[in-house]
């Protein structure tokens, strides 16, 4: 079977399955909608001048992304996890022999697949946050900062984020392919996210801090969000985006392993 | 096999019924021989000690240079406006108090009337009479006090506070010693006197200082959020109280003998600011802007006394909850928790093996309590222990970060907050594998009810700090998060205002309270999946 076929096989088992469209509606309402809820609650009124308070408008427009890739890991967890559960894997290694053929199909479908609804996530959580900004007291202090596409920092925020997604997508994948088990690479995907974030938030040693900020998958990977005070990130916004693209190659090429040498 | 043919199945005499403790121990042999989830199980508290030793190891608290402590140790702030004179032995300190009034200014940007209002209710304004060993801040003392609100209050050792009559100014105070028992009365006409109460203070001398005090803290409101950090309002204020007649009998020493009424008392102000300094604020309650200027000195016209304070006299309480931190691991440990008691019932609805099981032990509501009790056990256990040994691990740890007393009072995992801590933790996990079992009956899909699991009790945690703080505290209120709530071991102080925000892990009051929202999760997604395992097919 040739690559193309192995890819539009791979994009049928994707799209005919149940829980397809209702992760990817909820990845894309979920980060719109948080995105949205989070400026609005956010106020600068009391602040002396909005460059002391009002740091980041695009990334707090974009923050949804962070609660959004939770539909995205569970995603990208059952495109591999289930071929084991249901034992369909069998049957999709003996169309497709070539194991790391149908290892890398699955990944490019499934690459295709997030790009596209982190897309739209992006679009729309900047579209809501602009709608909504003239009726929060941000309005008032925002006037040096843009939602913009056309502004360069903006543009790279948005589509940084979208390519985040594809990567957690990626690590979730890999994760699958190590582990085969749909609930255990879900908790060690939410695990290696999360922690890190609930972690800042108690811990005081800066040295320790700013370890965890650079090495953990999301921290790191989110900085690509940061439009303002660059200077001050303890890693910068491709740099820690490239933190996150370690991360999930690891995982791909220890999932990859994985497949080709040990049994099914 | 249908579900009617269970159903009939049900009805079978108890003779072809496994015992429930044999169902246990077949549910329990289910769970142990299953390799990855021993792995995971094991996992858990790996995890729970690792995470809580990183947290150790990676805090520092503030720069506390030498702060002040009261007579049993606690931290203590101590700063007001104190007309006295000495009295040896037993006697008795009467006066009117005549008025008291607050005074602050709220920028009116920071919500004008509203707010004002909101600092008149929060904060803890004292004037009446103290006896006090001495000048010297956080020394012993005992306080009768009209406190705007809040009624008349015998306050003693900065930790005790009694409530008396729901009167304020204009009214009659008086504080008597006997030895160390201290009474204290309130009259609104100076002859006939209710009790406010009796309070002992050890220790205290036989001459101590005795007269009428006024102190008037900061209020410390919650103002808006911003972009993840908390922004408080700091309203410093000042209260002016008017005071007749003060008097002491007996009278002790007289001062110049000039016979007016102001003879033989001395103006002091109480301050503490000098002790205190470097102090950093504390999160919850914080001194803010640096001391505040002193009064002006006290004013006598004729048998009546002014009197302008400002300081406080309370305990104080860290803003880190270091107990609480070091069990932070118990959001690492649950998600492995989770996973395995997620699959304990979902792989057995996946491979059909549940029906196998059912037709074991038709029983299915049998079968599937069988397996809560197990999962809810095994979760104890695994909390527990990891807990006990967490602090274990972090308690040296901790020290040589410099969290020493007073400020960080020294614990044992016999005190009863910590051990409410660490049983509660336990009890947590346990709540969070049952509901996670629960939902996993009801909704059949692991992947489904790991998220949902997990969404439901760690991501308040982080939402929560980005949101309006009351849509923020309302969050973590009412998801499973509200459970670890239980971990909190920093005494409260009905008479300490407090500002409550989920960063500093304030979401009730109470700590039992958070720990019965997961219960109540856990029971009806319990009673649901026990009615649902019955009616539908296997």
């Amino acid at each position: 079977m040739s690559a193309v076929h192995a890819i539009h096989a791979e994009w049928t088992k994707l799209r005919t399955v149940a829980s397809t469209p209702w992760l990817l509606f909820a990845a894309v309402a979920v980060t719109v909608g948080i995105s949205a809820m989070v400026t609005a609650g956010a106020s600068s009124r009391t602040c002396p001048t909005p460059s002391i308070c009002l740091d980041d408008l695009p990334r707090l427009g974009l923050t949804g992304a962070q609660y959004g890739q939770i539909f995205v890991v569970v995603l990208a967890v059952l495109v591999m996890s289930e071929e084991y559960t249901t034992r369909s894997i069998t049957m999709s290694l003996a169309a497709v022999p070539r194991r790391w053929r149908l290892y890398l199909s699955k990944a490019a479908i499934l690459t295709g697949v997030v790009v596209v609804v982190g897309s739209l996530g992006v679009l729309g959580a900047l579209l809501a946050v602009r709608r909504l900004l003239p009726g929060t007291a941000l309005s008032a202090a925002n006037s040096d900062q843009s939602l913009s596409l056309a502004d360069g920092p903006t543009l790279r925020a948005g589509y940084g984020t979208v390519l985040y997604l594809a990567l957690v997508a990626l690590l979730s994948y890999g994760v699958a392919a190590i582990l085969r088990d749909t609930a255990g690479s879900i908790a060690t995907m939410l695990l290696l996210l999360y922690v890190a974030p609930i972690l800042t938030s108690i811990i005081t040693d800066p040295a320790w801090l700013k370890r965890i900020e650079q090495f953990s998958p999301m921290l790191a990977g989110l900085k690509i969000q940061a439009t303002t005070a660059l200077d001050t990130l303890v890693i910068g916004p491709w740099q820690g985006l490239g933190v996150l693209a370690l991360w999930a190659a690891g995982a791909l090429l220890a999932g990859l392993l994985s497949l080709q040498l040990r049994d099914v | 096999m249908t579900a009617t043919a269970h159903r009939a199945a049900d009805t079978l005499p108890d003779v072809d019924r496994p015992s429930f403790a044999r169902l246990m121990l077949s549910e329990w042999t289910k769970l142990r021989t299953v390799r990855r989830w021993t792995v995971a199980l094991l996992a858990a508290p790996v995890l729970i000690i690792l995470v809580g030793v990183l947290t150790a190891s990676s805090s520092q608290p503030g720069a506390l240079d030498s702060p002040l402590v009261g007579p049993d140790g606690t931290w203590v702030q101590d700063r007001f406006h104190f007309v006295h004179r000495p009295l040896t032995g037993d006697g008795t300190v009467t006066t009117r108090i005549a008025s008291t009034t607050l005074e602050f200014s709220v920028p009116p940007e920071d919500g004008g009337d509203a707010r004002a209002r909101d600092v008149e209710r929060t904060v803890w304004s004292k004037a009446g009479l103290m006896i006090k060993d001495g000048l010297r801040p956080g020394a012993r003392y005992a306080a009768v006090m009209v406190t705007p609100g809040r009624g008349v209050r015998l306050q003693s050792n900065f930790t005790t506070d009694i409530a008396g009559p729901a009167a304020g100014a204009p009214t009659w105070l008086r504080l008597t010693r006997a030895g160390s028992t201290i009474s204290a009365f309130q009259s609104a006409d100076g002859l006939s006197w209710d009790p406010v109460g009796t309070v002992t203070v050890p220790g205290l001398p036989q001459t101590v200082e005795v007269g009428p005090f006024v102190t008037s803290p900061t209020a410390t409101l919650l103002a808006q959020r911003q972009f993840g950090s908390i922004r408080l309002g700091q309203y410093p204020t000042t209260t002016r109280a008017v005071f007749e007649r003060p008097t002491l009998e007996p009278a002790g020493a007289p001062g110049t003998g000039s016979g007016e009424p102001s003879d033989g008392w001395q103006d002091d102000e109480v301050d503490d600011s000098a002790v205190q300094a470097g102090t950093p604020p504390a999160p919850d309650r914080a001194g803010g802007k640096g001391p505040q200027a002193a009064p002006p000195p006290a004013v006598w016209a004729g048998d009546r006394l002014t009197l302008v304070g400002v300081g406080d006299i309370a305990p104080r309480t860290p803003g880190e909850d270091v107990i609480k931190q070091n069990l932070t691991g118990g959001y690492a440990g649950l998600m492995a928790i989770v996973a395995v008691a997620v699959l304990f019932v979902t792989a057995e609805y996946r491979r059909g093996m549940l029906r196998t099981t059912f037709a074991a032990s038709p029983g299915r509501r049998r079968v599937l309590a069988a397996k809560a009790l197990v999962v809810g056990a095994v979760a104890f256990v695994i909390g527990f222990t990891a807990s006990v040994a967490v602090l274990l691990i972090t308690q040296p740890i901790m020290r040589d970060n410099g969290f020493l007393p007073p400020v960080y009072p020294d614990w044992s995992l016999t005190d009863p907050t910590v051990s409410r801590a660490i049983v509660g933790t336990a009890a947590v996990l346990a709540a969070i594998a049952v509901f996670s079992l629960a939902l996993g009956t009801v909704l059949r899909r692991a992947a489904g009810t790991v998220a949902a699991v997990i969404v439901l009790i760690v991501l308040p945690q982080l939402l929560a700090s980005g949101l309006p703080p009351v849509a923020g505290q309302w969050l973590m209120r009412l998801t499973p998060a509200a459970g670890f709530t239980i971990q909190q071991t920093i005494p409260r102080y009905d008479h300490v205002p407090r500002i409550c925000v989920p960063e500093n892990g304030c979401v009730y009051d109470q700590p039992w309270a958070g720990f019965a929202v997961i219960c109540a999760y856990a029971l009806v997604t319990m009673a649901v999946a026990l009615w649902a395992v019955q009616r539908r097919d296997a």
